[in-house]
């Protein structure tokens, strides 16, 4: 595991020059959307790298101890043994890589993967999600609390009241104090891009985002009627090769919602792929926020073994 | 390492390669070749013929298998197609318009069905061309099929066109010329090489039958070089030759032509070296990834040149540098091929280049990486003659202004690519490239509804849009403007070296003597360099008029070098402040109309009341180009994808006129007015018979608000003088009334640069009828004093 990002100090001359084409990013989505995917035994290695990347999520009101335990048994062993097996894959440690849950749900979780004798991480969304329109003191003792409730990443949203009226510092300060109040826990920070306006906010609040110390950024709530798109992606990615490139840091990219299909997943990959290159094909760098995902993707991996397409009730529930 | 390892699901959730990619099946074609015996015919009176006895070409796929094989047509062919064409040209051009719109249409229809033949054979041949841009151009030229009688009145088809096409042009490009000389009523004869392009110009001359084109109306000729080509241009029933290809071969195919008496024109779209122009408030990432996406294609029609914006020049190489990192290598036409591409990365190493490269070159073999020259200038090697293979130089600019002087550097006027969010900049720059096409925040965008020439060498001909279709029309009132003929044999170095005879003194009354002319260069009226000057024989030819300079190659020198001084300002000012000048122009003849109108009469012999009268048709016809400045004036064309597209028509710089004999003044002012009226600079040489005119209307021209330099009158030689102007690689284009000799000397010379040419061949008996003024006539002379350039820019 490299270092975490430590964040820099807000730099405005950059986050001024940033410009963003955007038909030709619309252009550079269609490109990779038309990628052919991989084939075979490469799709299904790609699709259990998928399966390894996923935050399993359940993020609903009726969320009680008995539906987050199914799901945490689920992302322990996401993948049927015997499956694996035949893949010679059991011993690989195909779990996804974390469970996502709200914060009041943070304590059954994590009870019930020490029940499983799993170190899987737990992740919570924090800082009032989804709208992120509560005051700055509770939304920080939000993720205090998720915190010392055993949570080792903190999924927090920005405030998009400040990223749309250009309030770049005001925004950096308060996710940096987010950033403080995690602690050793990882911050995935949410920029909600359906609601930002123009693919020039998105890459602005990206590096906003980044300097203020995000370990990953994130597409958006799942809440938003625009979730993760394809070209809002490219946008974010770009943004986080261009903080690399000038700091030396890696962080990570989170799309979340929406995304259900296993070819969906491949896409994604793809597109991480081709703009980020393959040290960010790793559960550290990417992950894919999602909960019927893995359904569609044990389906394809029960075609690739058996050559049959399994019926849903013929595959473990979550 | 891929070799090395077996493809287990667990190494590949390591390695997370993709894996082999899924090779097409190619089932269809292949089925379609069998058919025909994979050894395919020629096409002409509506199906295939395999005349006996013809050597035939192989044509092999990228892996070197047999895919079929092709005809080289003969003599004899070629006169077989030509009857074919007449015939199916007086089926086709009978239709109504309605009715050859719906043939278009129809093989629309057609590709839906038969597509995945079709882009299964491209793939084989390698030829990619997408069904969907040929559903396109079928789409649109139908329209203009349907509607060139309401839009385009008083115009028809020239007869039969042979278009002729190098073996590396694209399936696309040649179908933008058959398409709209189709759409237009013509009949085509095809000339293909019988390389990648052929097997599929075939199945589509098939479907085109299929989709109830009469027999005859298109023609495919199958053969090993451009010496078909040229067979094809001399048989009397084609009335026009247009080329697509490279450059090489369409200067072969002029110079092979020259002297037949049938007009080509050439649109040289393969090989140009093209600017790639980042500018600093441009989206990086995204010009990153359009600059690999257009550099490093197996098949690249042009050569792309990165120039770089100095402040951004770091944050563009790092992301080159990531985004290239793992690139596989691209296939290589030859071994061949990787020598030139090593010695050229060699000599760019020597001068300091350094390297921008996916992976490092592998041991010889016919493929190389991706790679980027940094550190190139316009003196590169390595710039000033393109390498085959992946190579990209970049260079670098400081300020906007230089970044265009850096485009505009090249022979060529073909393209340009150019990154910026800033508006203002972005057409600035366009405005300012002299090249056919500007793509803004995108690259290589075609679409039949943009009008693109080639600037500069790159090309004399408009193709796409409504103006690409004039091409393939003629005035319904004029008559073909050359004989055909056959050439004669000329030696070309001797054209317009014979001296003129030498003025020697006589005893002749002084008071009587004939009075010396001056010519006018540069704003100022002046003796010719060699100081030398030939008289002027009166119109019956029994005395001497007047004596006039004896210009040569160093006048017309200085002639070119003052308009080429002034053009760009001149271009550059609104029409209505040029219109204002040209009607300064006309009330400068009105007033020296006595004086003017006696030199008509004494030089042609006319009444004075005749001469009168041309005076007054003249002043009316620059009046009426006065009027034209600020009416024609471009467009916004439709494209089907989303963005603002922009046709401009542009002038084409210096043009040299050498005039007709006929209605000395009235034919003068016609040329001139037409040529500054759309932006021009003038170099005119009067008819030598009857100089005297236009001598008298260079007070007129200093008396004028016309800048100094714009229009250059120089007398002499007709032959030396159109020489001259042949061998000036600023003069763009050359319209020429003259000798059959000059008409094929012009012909055979100017290549390289390509310079347009409208040449007529001055019969004894008059041709052209200047008293006319027909708005179709001005119509006509306009669209020939411009060229087009069309601007794209998209938008989400």
């Amino acid at each position: 595991m490299s270092a975490r990002n430590p964040g820099m100090k807000l730099d405005l001359g950059w986050i001024s020059k940033v410009r963003v084409n955007t038909h030709a990013v619309l252009k550079r989505a269609q490109t990779i959307q038309g990628h052919k995917t991989p084939k075979k035994q490469w799709q299904a290695a790609w699709l259990l790298k998928a399966v390894t990347c996923i935050d399993l999520t359940t993020l609903a009101g009726d969320d009680t101890p008995s539906n987050v335990h199914r799901l945490c048994l689920k992302a322990i062993q996401p993948v049927p043994y015997h499956l694996l097996n035949k893949m010679d894959m059991h011993d690989q440690g195909v779990t996804t890589a974390a469970v996502c849950v709200y914060p009041s749900r943070v304590a059954d979780a994590v009870k019930s993967l020490k029940a499983a004798n799993s170190s899987l991480a737990v992740a919570s969304v924090a800082t009032g999600f989804p709208a992120g329109q509560t005051p700055l003191e509770t939304r920080l003792q939000e993720v205090r609390l998720a915190v010392a409730n055993g949570a080792t990443e903190i999924d927090i949203v920005i405030n998009r009241t400040l990223a749309l009226t250009g309030q770049w510092e005001a925004m950096y300060e308060e996710v940096r104090q987010f950033r403080e109040a995690c602690g050793d826990a990882h911050m995935k920070t949410i920029l909600a891009v359906g609601e930002l306006g123009t693919f020039t906010n998105v890459y602005k609040a990206s590096l906003v985002a980044m300097m203020a110390g995000s370990d990953f950024i994130k597409t958006s709530t799942g809440k938003e009627s625009v979730n993760a798109t394809y070209p809002v992606a490219i946008v974010m990615v770009r943004a986080i090769r261009d903080y690399f490139l000038c700091t030396g840091h890696k962080v990570g990219f989170k799309p979340a919602g929406g995304i259900r299909t296993a070819h969906e997943s491949l896409l994604w990959l793809t597109l991480i792929k081709e703009e980020l290159g393959h040290d960010w094909l790793c559960p550290h760098l990417f992950r894919l926020g999602a909960s019927s995902l893995l359904a569609d993707i044990e389906r394809q991996i029960y075609h690739h073994v058996t050559g049959q397409y399994a019926a849903y009730h013929e595959l473990p529930m979550a | 390492m891929a070799g090395s390892t077996i493809n287990t699901v667990q190494n590949i959730f390591q390695s997370m390669e993709y894996g082999p990619a899924a090779t097409p099946s190619t089932a269809t074609a292949q089925a379609w070749l069998d058919k025909h015996s994979r050894s395919l015919g020629l096409f002409f009176d509506g199906k295939f013929v395999r005349p006996a006895d013809r050597q035939s070409r192989s044509l092999a796929d990228s892996k070197g298998g047999h895919v079929c094989s092709t005809v080289c047509a003969v003599e004899a062919d070629v006169s077989q197609a030509a009857s074919s064409a007449v015939s199916g040209h007086k089926a086709w051009s009978g239709l109504s318009c309605y009715q050859r719109a719906k043939v278009l249409l129809r093989l629309v229809g057609v590709l839906g069905q038969h597509g995945q033949c079709l882009s299964e054979l491209c793939e084989l041949c390698e030829a990619s061309c997408s069904p969907s841009a040929l559903v396109r151009l079928l789409q649109y030229y139908s329209s203009w099929a349907q509607l060139r009688d309401t839009l385009i009145p008083n115009w028809t088809p020239l007869g039969v066109v042979a278009v002729v096409v190098s073996e590396d042009c694209s399936l696309y490009s040649l179908m933008l010329k058959v398409l709209p000389a189709l759409a237009m009523g013509n009949s085509v004869v095809v000339v293909v090489p019988g390389q990648s392009s052929a097997p599929p110009a075939l199945l589509l001359a098939q479907l085109f039958v299929g989709a109830g084109l009469p027999a005859g109306a298109l023609n495919v000729l199958t053969g090993s070089d451009m010496s078909l080509g040229v067979k094809v241009a001399q048989n009397p029933s084609i009335s026009f030759v247009t080329y697509s290809g490279n450059k090489q071969d369409g200067v072969t195919l002029c110079k092979a032509t020259a002297g037949m008496g049938v007009p080509v024109s050439v649109s040289p779209n393969i090989g140009a070296t093209c600017p790639f122009i980042i500018f600093e408030s441009a989206d990086i990432d995204s010009a990153v990834d359009a600059v690999i996406e257009a550099a490093f294609k197996k098949k690249r029609e042009v050569h792309w040149v990165l120039c770089v914006q100095e402040s951004v020049l770091d944050s563009v190489v790092a992301r080159l540098r990531l985004r290239m990192a793992g690139m596989k290598c691209v296939a290589l036409h030859s071994e061949g091929d990787r020598v030139l591409v090593d010695t050229a990365v060699q000599v760019a190493q020597q001068q300091g280049a350094t390297l921008v490269q996916s992976c490092a070159a592998p041991t010889p073999g016919a493929q190389y990486p991706p790679t980027v020259l940094c550190g190139a200038a316009p003196s590169s090697p390595f710039v000033v003659s393109p390498s085959p293979g992946p190579l990209l130089p970049l260079m670098t600019f400081r300020s906007n202004t230089e970044a265009v002087t850096l485009g505009n550097h090249s022979p060529h006027g073909q393209a340009a690519s150019i990154w910026t969010e800033d508006l203002t900049l972005a057409l600035d720059t366009a405005k300012s490239l002299s090249v056919g096409s500007v793509w803004v925040n995108s690259h290589s965008v075609s679409d039949p509804c943009l009008p693109v020439s080639g600037h500069k060498d790159s090309g004399t001909c408009t193709d796409g849009g409504h103006e690409g279709l004039y091409q393939f029309l003629r005035l319904s009132s004029s008559s073909s403007p050359l004989p055909r003929s056959s050439p004669v044999s000329m030696d070309y170095s001797k054209f317009g070296t014979a001296a003129s005879p030498a003025i020697i003194p006589d005893d002749s009354d002084p008071a009587s003597a004939p009075m010396p002319y001056l010519q006018f260069v540069g704003g100022k009226p002046c003796k010719s360099v060699s100081g030398c000057s030939v008289a002027v024989q009166s119109p019956g030819g029994g005395s001497v008029l007047a004596y006039c300079p004896d210009g040569g190659r160093k006048d017309v020198r200085n002639a070119v070098e003052a308009a080429v001084k002034v053009q760009p300002g001149w271009m550059k000012k609104s029409p209505s402040a040029r219109a204002q000048s040209l009607y300064s122009l006309t009330k400068g003849l009105e007033a020296k109309r006595r004086d003017i109108a006696a030199s008509v009469s004494v030089q042609t012999g006319l009444s004075m009341d005749e001469a009168d009268t041309e005076v007054e048709l003249s002043i009316a016809r620059l009046s009426d180009w006065a009027a034209y400045c600020d009416k024609n004036q471009g467009g916004t064309p439709p494209l089907p994808q989303s963005g603002s597209a922009l046709s401009l028509p542009e002038a084409l710089g210096v043009v040299g006129l050498v005039l007709p004999d006929e209605n000395p003044l009235l034919s003068m002012v016609t040329l001139l007015g037409a040529a500054i009226a759309s932006g021009n600079a003038v170099v005119m040489v009067p008819s030598q018979k009857y100089p005297l005119p236009a001598l008298a209307f260079i007070q007129v021209l200093q008396a004028s608000d016309l800048p100094a330099g714009l229009v250059n009158v120089i007398t002499g030689s007709r032959d030396e003088l159109t020489a001259a102007l042949a061998n000036h690689s600023v003069i763009k284009a050359i319209w020429y009334w003259g000798s059959a000799e000059g008409c094929q000397y012009l012909q055979y010379t100017c290549t390289s640069p390509l310079k347009i040419l409208h040449l007529f061949c001055q019969k004894e008996d008059g041709g052209k009828d200047w008293t006319k003024s027909h708005p179709s006539l001005l119509e006509e002379m306009w669209r020939k004093a411009v060229q087009w350039k069309s601007v794209w820019i998209p938008t989400a």
